[in-house]
């Protein structure tokens, strides 16, 4: 007991030491115009009005100055209004529900496997293994085509899949927004491992009779950052044509891509993938503006391809075989560690308060000069946002992170709930995470949202998102039936 | 009181002034030039005669005699020539069971030799790439060819990169709109834009009629084009975007149906072209037309246009001929796609050209075959290699692609071009005397056999 005493002292004197020092270094304008402003209000007190009213007088305002002078205001207003880029806003979005009857609890997936692999019993016990560890929950969903043992992956049940997933989605999406298909003047769709011609795009186009002259563009092999990827997309175009609505449909579908074989590496992408799928609305609408849950403040990508470790550790090829499947390597978690650290190097000035920059830099200029082998500052990026959208990409994707960045187990709740709900849906898991933050009641007006993705190739991608007005708790949305009962303690192994 | 008055006028029009500088300046640098432009011509040994066609056929166990004739009548009527190239694993007899690598392998043929040649000739490193868009319709690999292409040229991580498919035989276009949005954004930009089609994993081994046509048509073939809007190099760029239009039809169902890619009924994928692909095609160049003729033609042209339409109308003739608009008042040369015979002949009879126009695109079909998305690039380089291009002339880009989709493009010609570049082995023989396939010669008796009794002939 003695011995834990001095130490929360210590670290209580730290804290607030901590805080003085953010607050005096990220309102130092206030704290320098306040003497100022003091200064002139004392002044102008002594003066008495009478010398006040002279003073005025004698500035001799006839009209041409006035003229002049409100020209120069106009002139600068317009310069600076005329530079700006065109905000894009996040009107509304809508993720895809699974209907119950694809559900796949953990004693189904592994009868299947022992089913579908019953030469290979080690390939099993791996798989189970994985799943006892993955931090998935027994209602995440496959598509129905994977139900069949062994499964069963025609061209047909694919394009099935698809059009029920991002269908769907559109559908709630309109509903939500109100946006009519006459109106949509931009649409973008990713999805990496299957791409039918025509295109997705061509898909949608053809279901709700989109206007001719739509921009479409069919993303695919992006991985799972390919969802943020697409808006940064979106947002070049909307740079470009003005009073425009764009639709981003991001999915991943499963049914040809279930792998048949028995290699492990690649068995691994089985226990994790699943349905999902997500339609946001954007727009550059002075209209919108109001209305719009989020504003686009920051998109930053970082690929780091050209280094060949980083390149071949999410590498789809074929096995002894000739069956085709998803091979992770062992180092992906270092690899996204240091895509991660490239990501940040890049958004850390974009993003951190002043405080936190100024302790970068002389930690650096104190490492550089002085102690070569000290540890680099970590920016503490929990000044910069208040909630945090990982890429549900495995427990180990979220722990990793959580680790590097110094988060708490509340910044990264929305990460998990989402994996062990929904399991991995790929580049559409960023928006069921976010539906999970707006699910709880706990996004404001104001608070700034960070969303960060991996992919293959390797890439780490983050957008940053501010909210723009406080959000009522959704009455639809996947988590709708669910939301109550998390958020869900989910062990470290789950015994099957 | 003069000096303030001086100065009242003064402001206002050095505010417009600064405000047409500020515009000028935008529009100076959201320019979009081709730089280079490098053409994949695979090796001798992947050249494919018709001859060697109609065996691949006969090795197929599926089809029989009628598929046989259909096909050979479809090669041979097609306008393609013998000297065209197939992907490598038909050489080795695989076609049947094309593995996942193949596709990889073929991809990476042309990655690794037309990024590297036209990145050399135009001196620019692959780390000064901002921007780099891969259209490869029919392959889907993880991670993507565009990170393929990052890999073995080690390009920058803050790259701009992505990754379109399933986009058809127009996809090259959209692939230039979207550079062309970028550099509206972004300054001082170079862009790479990377084409080809994949044909070894999308080999069809049924006999279903409308599916068995796609095999035979296309060939191998890829394009990469270095773009950039860097003022500083309008000087060594070639062509210069002057305006941009695609139309999708998507939203009719017989257009998007037309051409689709689907299982038949033993399970098998293939590439569906309908009956209706002319009239669908047909129906969105002509809307696409609507678009781009305001755009491209000098007012005088329109005018006469509309003024012999109206005239037409009124006066309620039931003379034959509608009035035709005539592009050549706008356009210097046509690049068209070479989807085929039928396709060329069609654009022709539409827009009213001349064998002179349309040469670009027989020959390109004749010599290269239907190279998909990139088919485009070849026929601008005949044009080039036949000294065509002199500064200021107009040429008129026009693809289709599955969806249906009709893109077209206007480039301005910077400078007088003559570089032979892919066309250098075999320009002089071109165009040749006899467009006919040698093989009718030799087998046209096949028309008239009879199935009943006819064998294979070993």
């Amino acid at each position: 007991m003695p011995q834990n005493l001095p130490n929360f002292s210590h670290s209580v004197r730290l804290k607030y030491v901590k805080l003085g020092y953010q607050y005096l270094v990220n309102h130092i304008i206030t704290f320098l115009l306040i003497p100022i402003m003091a200064g002139i209000v004392i002044e102008v007190l002594r003066l008495g009005p009478e010398e006040i009213l002279g003073i005025v007088r004698s500035v001799h305002l006839d009209i041409v100055h006035v003229l002049c002078s409100s020209f120069l205001v106009i002139f600068i207003a317009t310069v600076y209004f005329m530079s700006k880029p065109r905000s894009i806003y996040l009107v509304d979005y809508a993720c895809y529900k699974p209907p119950v009857t694809c559900r796949v609890p953990f004693a189904t997936f592994m009868e299947h496997s022992r089913m579908n692999l019953k030469d290979s019993p080690k390939s099993v016990d791996f798989q189970m293994r994985i799943l006892e560890r993955s931090g998935l929950g027994e209602e995440t969903c496959l598509p129905p085509a994977i139900h069949y043992i062994p499964p069963n992956p025609t061209m047909e049940a694919a394009r099935g899949e698809a059009e029920l997933v991002i269908f769907s989605a559109i559908d709630a999406l309109m509903k939500k927004t109100g946006v009519k298909p006459k109106d949509i003047d931009i649409l973008i769709v990713n999805c990496s491992l299957f791409s039918p011609t025509p295109s997705l795009t061509a898909m949608v186009v053809n279901k709700y009779k989109l206007r001719s002259n739509i921009k479409s563009f069919n993303l695919s092999g992006m991985g799972c950052s390919a969802g943020l990827i697409s808006i940064d997309l979106a947002r070049d175009l909307l740079q470009v044509q003005p009073n425009s609505h764009a639709i981003v449909v991001s999915t991943e579908i499963i049914t040809p891509n279930y792998y048949q074989g028995q290699e492990r590496a690649m068995l691994l992408p089985n226990c994790l993938f699943r349905m999902g799928g997500a339609a946001i609305l954007l727009s550059n609408k002075r209209r919108d503006r109001n209305r719009a849950k989020y504003k686009l403040t920051h998109v930053v990508r970082t690929h780091k391809g050209a280094d060949d470790k980083a390149y071949k550790c999410v590498f789809e090829e074929e096995d002894a075989q000739g069956k085709v499947g998803i091979r992770l390597d062992k180092d992906l978690m270092f690899i996204a560690g240091e895509a991660l650290k490239s990501n940040i190097t890049t958004m850390g000035p974009l993003v951190l308060p002043a405080s936190e920059q100024l302790l970068f830099l002389f930690t650096l200029i104190r490492r550089k000069i002085f102690n070569p082998k000290g540890k680099p500052y970590i920016p503490d990026f929990k000044q910069a946002f208040e909630h945090f959208c990982i890429h549900a990409g495995g427990r180990a994707v979220i722990d990793e992170l959580q680790k590097n960045l110094q988060l708490s187990a509340e910044h990264v709740e929305a990460s998990r709930m989402t994996l062990h709900r929904f399991g991995n849906t790929s580049s559409s898991s960023l928006w069921y995470e976010l539906n999970y933050i707006e699910a709880k009641g706990r996004m404001k007006k104001g608070d700034r949202v960070w969303q960060i993705a991996f992919g293959s190739g390797f890439k780490c991608n983050s957008a940053v998102w501010k909210c723009n007005r406080t959000i009522k708790t959704p009455s639809d949305g996947p988590w709708q039936d669910c939301i109550d009962r998390y958020p869900v303690h989910i062990p470290e192994i789950v015994k099957l | 009181m003069d000096s303030f008055l001086l100065l009242l006028c003064f402001l206002p029009v050095s505010y417009l002034l600064f405000k047409l500088f500020i515009v000028i300046d935008q529009k100076r640098h959201q320019c979009c030039y081709i730089l280079d432009y490098h053409c994949y011509k695979p090796g001798d040994d992947r050249k494919i005669s018709t001859e060697f066609s109609g065996e691949i056929i006969r090795r197929n166990k599926n089809l029989g005699l009628n598929e046989y004739k259909f096909l050979l009548k479809a090669i041979v009527s097609s306008g393609i020539g013998e000297q065209t190239y197939a992907p490598e694993m038909i050489f080795h007899g695989r076609e049947t069971c094309p593995t996942f690598e193949d596709g990889i392998t073929e991809m990476d043929e042309f990655l690794n030799d037309s990024i590297e040649k036209v990145l050399d000739r135009s001196g620019v490193s692959p780390s000064e790439i901002d921007v780099l868009v891969v259209n490869v319709s029919m392959i889907t690999s993880l991670p993507s060819l565009a990170a393929r292409v990052i890999n073995r040229y080690k390009m920058r991580e803050d790259i701009k990169v992505y990754n379109l498919t399933g986009m058809g035989c127009s996809a090259s276009l959209i692939a230039v709109n979207i550079v062309q949005n970028i550099f509206k954004c972004c300054k001082n930009a170079y862009a790479l834009v990377v084409t080809s089609e994949s044909l070894s994993p999308n080999w069809y081994t049924g006999n279903h009629r409308s599916m068995i046509l796609a095999n035979c048509l296309f060939r191998t073939g890829g394009c990469a084009v270095l773009m950039t809007n860097k003022v500083t190099l309008k000087n060594r760029a070639m062509f210069k975007l002057k305006c941009l239009v695609r139309t999708h039809h998507g939203a009719k169902d017989d257009s998007f149906s037309c051409c689709i890619q689907r299982e038949d009924e033993q399970g098998r994928v293939g590439f569906h072209l309908d009956k209706t692909l002319p009239k669908s095609a047909t129906r969105a160049f002509v809307d696409n037309l609507k678009v781009m003729s305001p755009k491209i033609l000098p007012l005088t042209e329109l005018l006469r246009f509309s003024i012999v339409s109206f005239s037409r109308k009124m006066s309620q003739s039931i003379d034959g001929s509608r009035p035709v608009i005539n592009f050549k008042t706008g356009v210097n040369h046509f690049c068209l796609h070479t989807g085929g015979k039928a396709v060329i002949d069609g654009i022709g009879q539409s827009l009213n050209l001349s064998e002179y126009d349309l040469e670009p695109a027989r020959m390109t079909l004749h010599r290269f075959g239907n190279t998909s998305a990139s088919s485009l690039w070849y026929v601008l380089g005949y044009m080039e290699a036949k000294k065509r291009l002199k500064k200021g002339d107009k040429l008129f880009m026009i693809s289709f692609g599955a969806g249906f989709k009709c893109n077209s493009c206007l480039w301005e010609v910077l400078r007088d071009l003559g570089d032979r570049n892919v066309w250098d082995d075999c320009i002089d023989n071109y165009p040749p005397e006899n467009l006919a396939n040698p093989f009718m010669e030799k087998y046209g008796w096949i028309n008239d056999e009879d199935p009943s009794t006819f064998k294979v002939p070993e």
